[in-house]
């Protein structure tokens, strides 16, 4: 398997250096120490809580998720990339990379969110797991298309969160209010429309990144 | 030229129906209105406010058509096109905003309050802003048709999400929400006839405005580009 | 008619909405004529070379 192949040559490479990981991981407990601290003794409600929460996940994500085509470019082994695999290999071993990414970081930041604020308490907890999969899957899908559309372009670095935050808007949208009703325990049934936004959004977002990748990789 | 005869005088006819037309109790002759409970003199905004919006998404449509064109044929034409396009997206997305903003002032209070109409005109102006911060950084101009064109096509694809569906599932203020009853002129056909022509006869004018700019900008900048190339 | 205008303010704002109107329109048609004749003139000068 080509695709898994190319995700395993990104994985060690990240695993000598490690510099991704750790950039990430500084990153993340920098933001949520700014949070808490700005924050003071005050007790924030659910829907804050909620909404800091995907802020946190945003920013981390356009952090680092560029990485993926960015050191590509950077390194000059384009070319290579294109001459071995054909561009839907090429996208599923980076999106595999990406999406292993989103949820290790993640998973950090619920568990440090969990132990830091009292308002985030779970209630309903297949909810929330549902809506944290599907979320990270979309926010892995548009990162990715992103990361390689800016690869090609000029100010690589601001331009990332520039053009990521409007198409990842609906999910980031639909997010929230589902950890909103995950905190506050609605049940499964009554989540299922924003359920439903979110799984079309991840869906319709493969297909379209399946298709347009060709057009963006080759020169 | 006669389209634009016709289009100078639908929008002549529009601007007096919309700002003239009398709003009565019992509306008796075709140039008179009915009350709507709630708006009164404010619901004239709608002959001007919709179509402004209307004309956003079909710019925003064109301008991924032709993307969509030049990805198939390499042709720099379309890209061009495109770009005139999804400039006057920009402006009427922004005109849009600005009327409603207006009207918001005198209907609700405030300016702006994140009501989830507002928000997503607001997302379709950060996505378009971002296609023009993409299209300025790229160099080569093969590279850059490519790049936005693909983009574009990602963005069309969250554009009916904020347009249509969701300020209709959102509890928000603005007319046709989901806690909307009878608050506002709903663009359903639940309007008065009267007031049904003079807002499509304003949908169209508006329309063929769009086109004849569009035309005007394109040829220009096709203009302009082969001008640069006799001449190095 | 001065005091008509300022019972019925309505119609100074119907006056000024036509006269930017028709200035936009003057502008646009004049812009439309002169695209016509310099795409006349390119399309003139291809054919003479």
């Amino acid at each position: 398997m080509k695709a898994f192949a190319l995700f395993k040559k990104d994985f060690k490479s990240e695993m000598r250096t490690r510099y991704a990981v750790n950039a990430l991981a500084m990153f993340i407990v920098v933001t949520i120490s700014v949070i808490f601290f700005s924050i003071g003794q005050e007790r924030i409600n659910e829907s804050l809580t909620a909404g800091l929460f995907w802020v946190v996940i945003f920013f981390s994500a356009m952090s680092g998720l560029s990485r993926a085509f960015v050191s590509e470019e950077e390194r000059g082994t384009n070319l290579t990339l294109q001459l071995i695999a054909g561009p839907s290999t090429v996208f599923t071993g980076k999106l595999l990379f990406n999406l292993i990414l989103v949820f290790a970081m993640n998973i950090v930041i619920v568990v440090l969110y969990s132990l830091i604020f009292d308002a985030f308490v779970i209630k309903n907890m297949v909810l929330f797991v549902t809506s944290f999969i599907l979320g990270n899957v979309g926010l892995a899908v548009s990162s990715t298309i992103i990361a390689a559309i800016i690869s090609k372009a000029g100010a690589k670095g601001t331009l990332y969160p520039v053009l990521s935050f409007p198409i990842l808007l609906p999910l980031i949208l639909t997010s929230v209010q589902l950890t909103i009703f995950s905190i506050d325990g609605t049940k499964f049934e009554e989540a299922i429309v924003e359920l439903m936004i979110v799984l079309s959004y991840d869906v319709i977002m493969i297909a379209v990144s399946y298709m347009l990748f060709d057009f963006i990789w080759k020169d | 030229m006669i389209w634009k005869i016709i289009t100078f005088l639908l929008l002549t006819f529009v601007s007096i129906a919309g700002i003239t037309f009398p709003i009565v109790e019992n509306p008796t002759a075709w140039y008179q209105f009915p009350i709507i409970p709630g708006l009164e003199e404010k619901a004239k905004i709608i002959f001007f406010h919709v179509p402004t919006a209307w004309i956003t998404v079909v710019a925003f449509l064109m301008s991924t058509v032709y993307s969509v064109k030049y990805l198939r044929k390499k042709n720099l034409e379309d890209d061009i096109k495109s770009y005139a396009a999804a400039q006057l997206g920009i402006i009427f997305c922004l005109l849009a905003t600005v009327t409603g903003a207006v009207w918001a002032k005198f209907n609700w209070g405030t300016y702006w309050n994140w009501d989830p109409r507002q928000t997503s005109i607001f997302a379709l102006l950060l996505i378009y802003g971002a296609w023009f911060a993409l299209r300025s950084s790229i160099e080569s101009e093969e590279k850059r048709a490519s790049l936005s064109a693909v983009y574009s096509i990602i963005a069309f694809v969250t554009v009916p999400f904020f347009v249509f569906i969701m300020p209709r599932i959102m509890t928000g203020l603005h007319p046709g929400s989901a806690n909307d009853t009878n608050a506002g002129p709903v663009i359903n056909f639940k309007m008065d006839p009267h007031m049904r022509l003079v807002f499509f006869l304003s949908l169209a004018g508006f329309s063929m405005l769009y086109y004849w700019m569009w035309q005007l900008g394109y040829k220009s900048m096709i203009i302009k580009d082969k001008l640069n190339q006799k001449y190095y | 008619m001065e005091q008509f205008l300022s019972n019925n303010s309505i119609y100074i704002v119907l006056i000024i909405v036509l006269i930017v109107w028709f200035g936009i329109f003057t502008y646009m048609l004049n812009l439309d004529k002169r695209l016509k004749n310099i795409e006349k003139n390119m399309s003139v000068g291809d054919k003479n070379e």
